[in-house]
């Protein structure tokens, strides 16, 4: 049998999901920050062991393994990467250090900066220019060029970003800037702009390429350690990376730009949500995952997790590339409680893990949410909840609240006549500010776009988000909520569905009434080519390659373009729809595209052509999921039941355990369904089912 | 239109009535909500609008005023916006039945002398009604036009001397009635604007008012108009009580600063912006009596909702960021205007480049005298810019291209207590994303050369400012050129004793024979291949520079925002090693003599 593997490392575990035929077995142990690749293996000696095979037999029966991971996200976090120095353009020196004039919060003047990965001594210019159609203006002075990398190499850079004006319409002062600096400074990880992110404007191609070069010889360096144990192991076939663009791709290709990896991580779960979504028949998605220190929203449309390749700031680093759009907000179980000028927040501060919670009997002193949930009765405070491996305790908890409701005045008000029940509305105070934290991040992450949330469909996962779907849902006007039981290990999962995927674009900035079509041509060719290789080199063949046509289009004067397909699935190099009506079609579709996403047109404008893209991809085989409810009956009774606040005050509330149910179930709220590692609410006017594949859902009555 | 006017549009409005009670948290999830309409509102504009200045620039805002006139929440945007536009709303809700306002209105004004900011400021705004037909408030939406349909292209006329030289004035005009957009005044409006793009950008932002009042009628569904009254109620008050808690924490007393505006557009210098800072308890005043009231200045007249809005944007820094924006802090804080000096005008007065000067010297000033009491947050938010080196071509279908100088730039970003200047410009500033060489030349037959930052070109000081750049570009084709210079013999001030910031410089045709500086104005035809150079002011310094650490002195100096000889005439630090082969240390000893000499 042929196995596929999908690997994500996170924080504290490495998540395995392999899938033989149509099934999927998960495992999970314990990552190994010193050296990743040590978890990995041992987790793969594990999934060996249950296949009754040794390692060798096992990976030599792995048509693919495909990995996810935050090697990058670290790097930033810890700003620990290379020592990078960036050579551009004479005049343009600050524009990395200008950030377009960019600053997070506008009302803040004791904001800090961002810690400068290329410090103005490490940003070195060079005279040279080419203009916006190309030709060159000043030739490239190599002198100066060698001049600049004498000084980057008394300062022991380790890396060295090149980034040109006008580099991604001709590159080759970059290519010839990428050989000289390659003499000069051995053994330095050089990147250029054109093959980083080859589209314009230059603060956001240079910002892209200074990053890359900062995480790129840790995240080559990763791989290549990994790859090598995998050989060694008796591994045969190409790695496949996860990318941020929710599609995977061979470790040479990432190696190009090392950047794609960033921030796939939670493009996984994305993927994995899509897949599942889809197999339910809910193609269009709001995915929420709430984990202890915050909640991640992004959205799936007609299937597809969209990835964008506009303004992504990243640990305050604006990154260019494709990514699936996951918004963040700082509010998770772990997140803080407190009052501020009078007014009660959540978050952004957390307790994280370490001490985390008060109810985690582990020194923490702040209320955080999960403790809320424990003051309101939502989670259980009875042994052998989590899985066993602890006991959440009361023990400190209402005094923290008590102190909270002092501080938000409850102590005068009526209800505040009793000490408990003022804690308790503390906590319920929290609940609210915290639903109502996430319901407006939702509707920021649709802002704009011209999607309402009433017409998706909640998918919920993370440790948390179970605890709260339903009441936000209610919130956003949704009818639907999906709990998939495998939720925990969704990213591994989610590397499995990804299908190897190359999404590139190139800048042509023209008018749509005199488009130069050969150049359209000759753009999307070059940008077949690259696919054509990188898709052959990791051993598929070119028959089985789908490719997307995309244009970006905008009406002058626009800055944000929009994408769209022109040629939706044609094989690679077919580029015969390039004819004497593309320019009107072209036209036909923007216009389409834009009274979808705007509700209008500009009759009289015409519409620019601001870049070409092409997406290519391979289909390759996942994991089944299924949907579908057939009521068998009703439930066993409750187990038990519990004083808890279910948003319309306390009262007893039946508590059923995930373990004695099974597909075809269904029961009414108000109830809660404690399961292995969440807990799922069942508000009042909501219904829980159990699907055919034994995931949940939560239908309004 | 008359100071009466201004008197009442400026007048304390009363809470909305209602019998309903909502407690704290409910006020503040409501809040949130508003907030969230704001941003969706903005969003919109900023994604849907054509014009590189609302597009590219993010030059914007939506905010919510509710039924009295009250700012009951800003949003994203520009704090300089934020705090104007509820003026302008106050001049419809005065007059609603003789502007006939109804469900699914919309309209327009930019009127000076009917509460607004300046002529190219554009307020749209739409009232929301609920089920009996009560009004709740007012969704606006503000965005910067390129062009006003006045005298000279973009809005901004060295010379006028009255509004109507500047443009098309609307003190409350219906685009859309009961839903119906009024084609014949849209088109009228659209003619009105030399801008090709304008058409979308009007459109853009009725699109996105009109969005925003489809959320706000759900709201209003979900709570009930008199709960979201109530919360309004409590939001201002909760605000009022905040900012006056920050007051009281600062020693009574009364401060003072005067700032200079280096001339007006007609060249009488030393134009005087005085303020009066006074901290009585909980109560702050800030009091313009002594600004300039020269009835013969040309172009420095600012209106007087825009004076409000300045003063207000200064006071926020000073103040804990969390506190919310709305109402409260014109509740709390009083502004003193003398009637017929710069900062409130007579009637008719062109307002357009006083927006920038005298509007930024008042805030200048308000931080200078806020500084003592709250020195970690005296960041002037300001743009000291004069006008810019605003460059205008025209097509082939003659409609007007501009290329508004607002390039990757500089300026003005000045130190705080503990925190050197950073970034690109002062905070306030922030949500302008500026404009790309590559994006611009791609449109204009313009070449930018350089823009790099200036060394020594910020403020000395225990906390340096930022240095300011110098932006080069070169204009390929015969174009037209408008600049108004200021800030070079009064540049922005250091705070505590912390250095002033450099002079603003700007020159013409420079490598050419009619290389020329620009000292006062200039509106010139520049011949295709002229280069022009603008040297901006960078911030100001915080604090004695002989007290900053040497060591940070030293960082200075390797990354070139400092020269080694600066290092040592104004800082005081002695460096041994060549900065050549980034060898550069701190002679200590040799360091705390010369300091001490100097300081002696």
């Amino acid at each position: 049998m042929a196995y596929r593997v999908g690997i994500d490392i996170g924080g504290t575990f490495t998540d395995f999901a392999l899938l033989k035929g149509d099934e999927v077995v998960v495992h999970k142990n314990l990552s190994t920050p010193e050296d990743r690749s040590l978890g990995v293996m041992e987790g793969l000696g594990r999934l060996a062991e249950q296949e009754g095979l040794s390692l060798p037999d096992f990976l030599s029966r792995c048509d693919a393994i495909v990995h996810g991971t935050t090697v990058a996200d670290n790097t930033l976090i810890e700003m620990n990467g290379a020592l990078t120095g960036l050579i551009t353009t004479e005049g343009f020196r600050d524009e990395i250090e200008y950030r377009r004039g960019f600053k997070e919060d506008i009302w803040d003047v004791r904001l800090e900066p961002p810690r400068q990965i290329t410090p103005r001594r490490r940003r070195l210019t060079v005279p040279e220019r080419v203009l916006h159609d190309g030709s060159v203006h000043r030739a490239l002075d190599e002198d100066a060029l060698r001049e600049a990398c004498r000084k980057l190499r008394l300062q022991n850079v380790e890396a060295v970003a090149i980034s040109f004006l006008f580099s991604f319409v001709n590159p080759d002062h970059e290519r010839r800037a990428h050989e000289i600096v390659r003499q000069e400074i051995q053994n330095a990880y050089v990147c250029a702009s054109h093959e980083v992110l080859p589209r314009a404007p230059e603060y956001d191609r240079t910002s892209t390429t200074v990053v890359n070069a900062y995480v790129g010889p840790r995240v080559t360096g990763y791989l290549e350690k990994l790859v090598q144990r995998l050989a060694d192991g008796g591994y045969r076939r190409q790695l496949m990376v996860m990318q941020a663009s929710g599609g995977v791709m061979s470790r040479d290709y990432i190696e190009g730009a090392p950047i794609r990896v960033l921030a796939s991580g939670p493009a996984g779960g994305v993927i994995g949500s899509a897949h599942c979504g889809a197999a339910k028949g809910c193609p269009n998605l709001l995915c929420v995952d709430m984990g202890g220190t915050s909640y991640d929203m992004s959205l799936v449309i007609d299937g597809q997790a969209p990835a964008e390749a506009g303004w992504n700031m990243h640990h305050r680093y604006l990154v260019g590339v494709p990514m699936v759009k996951v918004e963040t907000l700082g509010a998770g179980g772990g997140s803080i409680c407190h009052v501020n000028g009078g007014m009660l927040q959540v978050g952004p501060r957390s307790a994280g893990s370490e001490p985390g919670p008060i109810c985690y009997g582990r020194g923490g002193t702040e209320p955080t949410v999960t403790d809320a949930l424990v003051m309101l009765g939502i989670l259980s405070t009875d042994q052998g909840f989590a899985g066993g491996s602890f006991t959440l305790s009361r023990k400190g908890v209402v005094e923290a609240f008590r102190a909270l409701a002092r501080d938000l005045g409850h102590a005068n008000d009526k209800q505040g006549a009793n000490d408990e029940q003022g804690a308790e509305q503390a906590a319920f105070d929290c609940w609210r500010v915290v639903n109502a934290a996430m319901s407006q991040g939702v509707r920021r992450t649709t802002a704009g776009k011209g999607i309402d949330p009433r017409d998706l469909v909640m998918l919920a996962y993370g440790g948390n988000g179970p605890a709260f779907a339903a009441i936000q849902a209610e919130e956003l006007g949704i009818e639907k909520v999906l709990i998939p039981k495998a939720s925990p290990t969704f990213s591994a999962l989610g590397t499995l569905v990804a299908n190897p995927t190359i999404d590139e674009e190139r800048s042509y900035i023209a008018s749509s009434a005199a488009l130069d079509l050969d150049r359209i041509r000759a753009l999307w060719s070059q940008l077949c080519e690259r696919a054509d290789r990188h898709f052959s080199a990791a051993g598929f063949s070119p028959g089985s390659v789908q490719a997307s046509y995309q244009l970006n289009m905008r009406y002058p004067g626009q800055n944000f373009s929009l994408s769209f397909p022109v040629e939706g699935d044609a094989p690679l190099h077919d580029l015969g729809f390039v004819d004497e009506g593309f320019p009107a079609r072209a036209i036909t579709l923007f216009n389409a595209r834009h009274m979808a996403e705007y509700g209008h047109v500009r009759e009289n404008e015409v519409p620019e052509i601001s870049g070409v893209r092409l997406a290519a991809r391979v289909e390759t085989p996942s994991p089944k999921a299924a949907g579908g409810f057939v009521s068998k009956g009703p439930p066993p009774p409750p187990q038990r039941t519990r004083r808890a606040n279910l948003g319309r005050g306390f009262a007893m509330v039946p508590i059923h355990s995930g373990r004695s149910l099974s597909p075809g179930m269904e029961l009414q709220g108000p109830a809660i369904i404690e399961e292995t590692f969440t807990t799922i609410v069942v508000y009042p006017g909501w219904t829980a089912q159990v699907d055919d594949a034994g995931d949940y859902q939560l239908v309004r009555c | 239109m008359s100071y009466e006017l201004n008197r009442a549009l400026a007048a304390r409005r009363a809470p909305l009535p209602t019998d309903a009670h909502v407690d704290a948290v409910t006020a503040d999830i409501i809040r949130g909500a508003f907030e969230t309409v704001c941003f969706e509102s903005a969003t919109y504009l900023g994604r849907a609008a054509s014009s590189p200045i609302i597009n590219q620039s993010n030059e914007r805002n939506a905010a919510i005023v509710d039924a009295h006139g009250r700012l009951a929440m800003g949003a994203v945007g520009t704090p300089h916006l934020t705090f104007v536009n509820q003026m302008e709303t106050r001049w419809g809700l005065m007059n609603q039945e003789r502007y006939d306002w109804g469900p699914g209105d919309v309209f327009l004004a930019n009127d000076p002398d009917h509460g607004g900011g300046h002529l190219p400021d554009y307020c749209v705004y739409a009232p929301v009604y609920d089920a009996q037909g009560k009004l709740v408030c007012i969704q606006t939406l503000q965005a910067h036009q390129g062009d006003t349909g006045g005298k000279d292209p973009g809005g901004f006329s060295l010379d006028a001397t009255d509004l109507f030289t500047e443009g098309v004035i609307y003190p409350c005009l219906k685009l859309v009635h009961r839903g119906e957009l009024r084609r014949d005044v849209f088109d009228a409006v659209v003619r009105n604007n030399r801008f090709a793009t304008f058409g979308g950008d009007i459109a853009a932002m009725i699109g996105g008012v009109q969005h925003a009042v489809a959320m706000l009628d759900r709201l209003v569904e979900k709570w009930g108009a008199d709960v979201i009254r109530a919360a309004i109620n409590q939001s201002i008050a909760q605000t009022e009580r905040r900012v006056r808690e920050e007051v009281a924490k600062w020693p009574d007393g009364t401060h003072e600063a005067t700032v200079f505006i280096d001339h007006d557009t007609a060249g009488t210098r030393d134009v005087r912006v005085h303020v009066t800072c006074t901290i009585a308890g909980d109560q702050l005043t800030v009091d313009l009596t002594g600004t300039d009231d020269r009835p013969e200045l040309v172009g420095v007249w600012n209106t007087f909702a825009n004076t409000r809005s300045y003063v207000m944007c200064q006071v926020v820094a000073a103040m804990d960021p969390t506190i919310v924006k709305n109402e409260g802090y014109f509740d709390a804080v009083e502004i003193v205007v003398p009637e017929g000096c710069i900062a409130q005008p007579p009637p008719n007065k062109p307002a357009a480049l006083g927006s920038f000067h005298p509007a930024c010297e008042i805030t200048e000033a308000v931080c200078i005298a806020l500084s003592h009491v709250a020195p970690e947050r005296s960041q002037p938010q300001l743009y000291k810019i004069g006008m810019p080196n605003m460059v205008v071509g025209f097509d082939d279908d003659g409609m007007m291209w501009m290329d508004q100088g607002v390039d990757c730039r500089s300026m003005d970003v000045s130190a705080v207590a503990g925190l050197d200047g950073w970034g690109s410009c002062p905070s306030a500033l922030g949500s302008l994303i500026l404009s790309e060489a590559e994006d611009a030349e791609s449109r204009f037959p313009i070449l930018n050369i350089s823009r790099e930052m200036t060394t020594d070109g910020g403020g000395a000081g225990q906390w340096r400012g930022a240095p300011g750049s110098l932006n080069v570009k070169q204009v390929l084709k015969p174009t037209s050129a408008t600049a108004w210079m200021v800030s070079a013999e009064h540049p922005l001030s250091g705070m505590c004793g912390g250095d002033d910031a450099i002079p603003y410089t700007n020159r013409f045709e420079v490598g050419s024979p009619a290389e020329r500086p620009i000292l006062h104005t200039a509106q010139d035809l520049l011949p295709a291949g002229a280069v022009i150079a603008y040297q901006h002011g960078g911030g100001g310094g915080f604090g004695p520079a002989l007290r900053r650490d040497p060591e940070s002195v030293k960082e200075d100096v390797l990354d070139e925002y400092v020269s080694p000889e600066a290092a040592r005439a104004k800082y005081g630090v002695v460096l041994t090693g060549r900065l050549e082969d980034y060898t550069l240390a701190v002679d200590h000893a040799a360091t705390q003599a010369l300091r001490a000499q100097m300081a002696a």
